[in-house]
């Protein structure tokens, strides 16, 4: 197969960043989503008296994990029929293992002598949450977030299968038309996104890390 | 005053209670230690006082008010708490650590900023070099001191204290020990102070409470305690060596023969103790200068002559009336 630079370059200018503002939508959208299920999900799990869940609840999103998005797709088919909006489901779904299990474990490693001399000082329960366990779980959390916005970036090419359009619109053309450069073309843009949409969060966990681990992390 | 009446406490999975029908009083500005072996259930006792662990039956009344009936958090702000891990906020600075309290009481931003580095200085930690500092540029020693400093902050009357000096090395604990009983001098505040260790609880305690599987075993100050441990655990927990232990507490005049003749005495100062010093001390210097007696003195004047043989039968004395 001879590579046909005209056509390639043509993918690259033209064709392909079109594209962009679709695939951002059906990768920040579930993101945002997974973020607002695991989050509060992982808060209530690792609250005392709940703790015992917390092994069940990571199952259940370990699940999520292991089922492909298409055949999440095919499941809920009959449901939620084809197109964008199943598209954004799947992915939902399957952004939200990484985010819930790095904030399950960000929230459960706070120092329980730390947990503990807040609330003997006289700190309430939302106090502890807020103002000591979430500050010293975001680095961790934002880790998670960071692999669920590469993993939704490269699984959303997926959506173009089932009329949820995105960046796979180019790469599945390319493969149904026996056309390299178009695929080569869409999957540098992927990872492009990937890296920038990464960059970016890195900037965001900077911020949001306590100035006691930017220092651990400098040394 | 704190007082427990009849708390028990069980724990699921445990068939043992942790605490067991206990009853005592913990006198106003006094020091009251917890001590006894792992499990004894002092540190149950000590966070059910802050209401950390509820106990399934009993009250608990501080200064005759029930404190089961008292909202947590409002309770906590009431009593400082020390912890042997410290468990101060690595992500806030040591001055952010020490106004949590004032700050969740609500005080103005100067005030507690002037008590910040009062508490600092008074726990001997210079407030420009260690009010910005981070948990983790601290030693452990220094870490507890601000520990204390913490539980300080909104002067509360109570303080409760688990184990706080057994996590540092013996001789930055001896220090903490000295600084925290200097300190209780003028602060005078009611403190429970939890501990496994018989002699840091005979050093600091002006009043004992010793624990056995959730039950008091016995109660008083040190030097009931030490000469008349009231059963067989009692004195394996104080250990065979109680008669030396005595000899931190009881001061030299207690020993002295007054009678004495105290001339052609050394007149140097290596002879001679103050009659407020603990025996131990006087022995110290009897094994400096490798002599059997020192002379005793209040102030500069002499009191009396203390000499190896009184020692050492104020020791026999004690030991003996076990057999």
């Amino acid at each position: 197969m001879n590579f046909d630079m005209e056509l390639f370059l043509q993918a690259m200018i033209h064709r392909s960043p079109g594209y962009i503002p679709e695939h951002l939508q059906l990768s920040l959208i579930p993101l945002f989503l997974a973020v607002s299920i695991a989050l509060p999900a992982a808060v209530l799990v690792t609250r005392p008296g709940y703790r015992q869940y917390a092994a069940h609840v990571m199952a259940f999103f370990n699940a999520g994990q292991t089922i492909p998005p298409l055949a999440v797709i095919a499941v809920f088919f009959p449901f939620l029929g084809l197109g964008y909006g199943p598209a954004l489901f799947a992915l939902t779904i399957y952004a939200l293992l990484p985010i819930a299990r790095s904030s399950i474990a960000a929230i459960s490693t706070v120092p329980e002598d730390v947990r503990d001399a807040a609330l003997g000082m006289g700190m309430t329960p939302v106090d502890v949450l807020l103002r000591v366990e979430l500050p010293l779980s975001l680095p961790t959390i934002m880790a998670g977030v960071k692999t669920a916005a590469v993993l939704t970036v490269s699984t959303a090419v997926l959506a173009a299968l089932v009329g949820g359009k995105g960046m796979g619109a180019i790469i599945f053309a390319g493969i149904n038309f026996f056309r390299p450069e178009l695929v080569l073309a869409g999957t540098i843009y992927i990872g492009l996104l990937s890296i920038i949409l990464e960059r970016l969060l890195s900037v965001v966990e900077w911020f949001l890390t306590p100035p006691h681990m930017k220092a651990a992390r400098s040394r | 005053m704190i007082q427990l009446e009849h708390i028990s406490k069980r724990f699921s999975g445990v068939a043992r209670p942790a605490v067991d029908q206990l009853s005592l009083t913990v006198e106003k500005g006094k020091i009251s230690v917890f001590v006894g072996p792992s499990g004894c259930g002092k540190t149950t006792i000590l966070r059910m006082i802050n209401r950390l662990v509820e106990p399934d039956e009993g009250t608990i009344f501080i200064d005759g008010k029930n404190i089961l009936q008292m909202n947590p958090p409002l309770l906590r702000r009431t009593i400082g708490y020390v912890i042997q891990q410290v468990g101060l906020l690595p992500h806030r600075t040591i001055g952010q650590n020490i106004s949590l309290v004032p700050e969740l009481l609500g005080w103005p931003r100067e005030k507690t900023a002037r008590k910040v580095r009062e508490l600092l200085e008074m726990t001997g930690l210079p407030p420009e070099e260690f009010e910005s500092k981070y948990p983790y540029q601290l030693s452990g020693g220094q870490a507890q001191r601000v520990g204390v400093a913490r539980a300080l902050a909104a002067d509360p009357p109570i303080m409760l204290m688990d184990e706080p000096f057994a996590a540092v090395d013996p001789i930055i604990r001896m220090h903490l020990q000295d600084e925290f009983l200097r300190v209780q001098q003028h602060i005078r505040k009611t403190i429970c102070f939890v501990t496994h260790d018989i002699s840091e609880a005979i050093k600091i305690g002006d009043h004992l409470v010793i624990l056995n599987e959730g039950r008091l075993v016995q109660s008083g100050t040190p030097i009931e305690i030490l000469t008349h441990p009231s059963n067989d655990f009692v004195s394996s927990l104080i250990g065979d060596d109680r008669g030396s232990k005595i000899l931190d507490l009881i001061r030299c005049e207690g020993l002295m023969d007054p009678q004495a003749p105290l001339v052609d005495f050394p007149k140097d100062n290596g002879s001679r103790v103050q009659a407020v010093w603990p025996v131990k001390a006087a022995l110290e210097r009897m094994m400096k200068n490798n002599t059997d007696e020192v002379m005793v003195c209040r102030e500069d004047q002499p009191a009396g002559i203390l000499s190896w043989n009184g020692i050492k039968a104020h020791i026999n004395r004690i030991s003996g009336e076990k057999q």
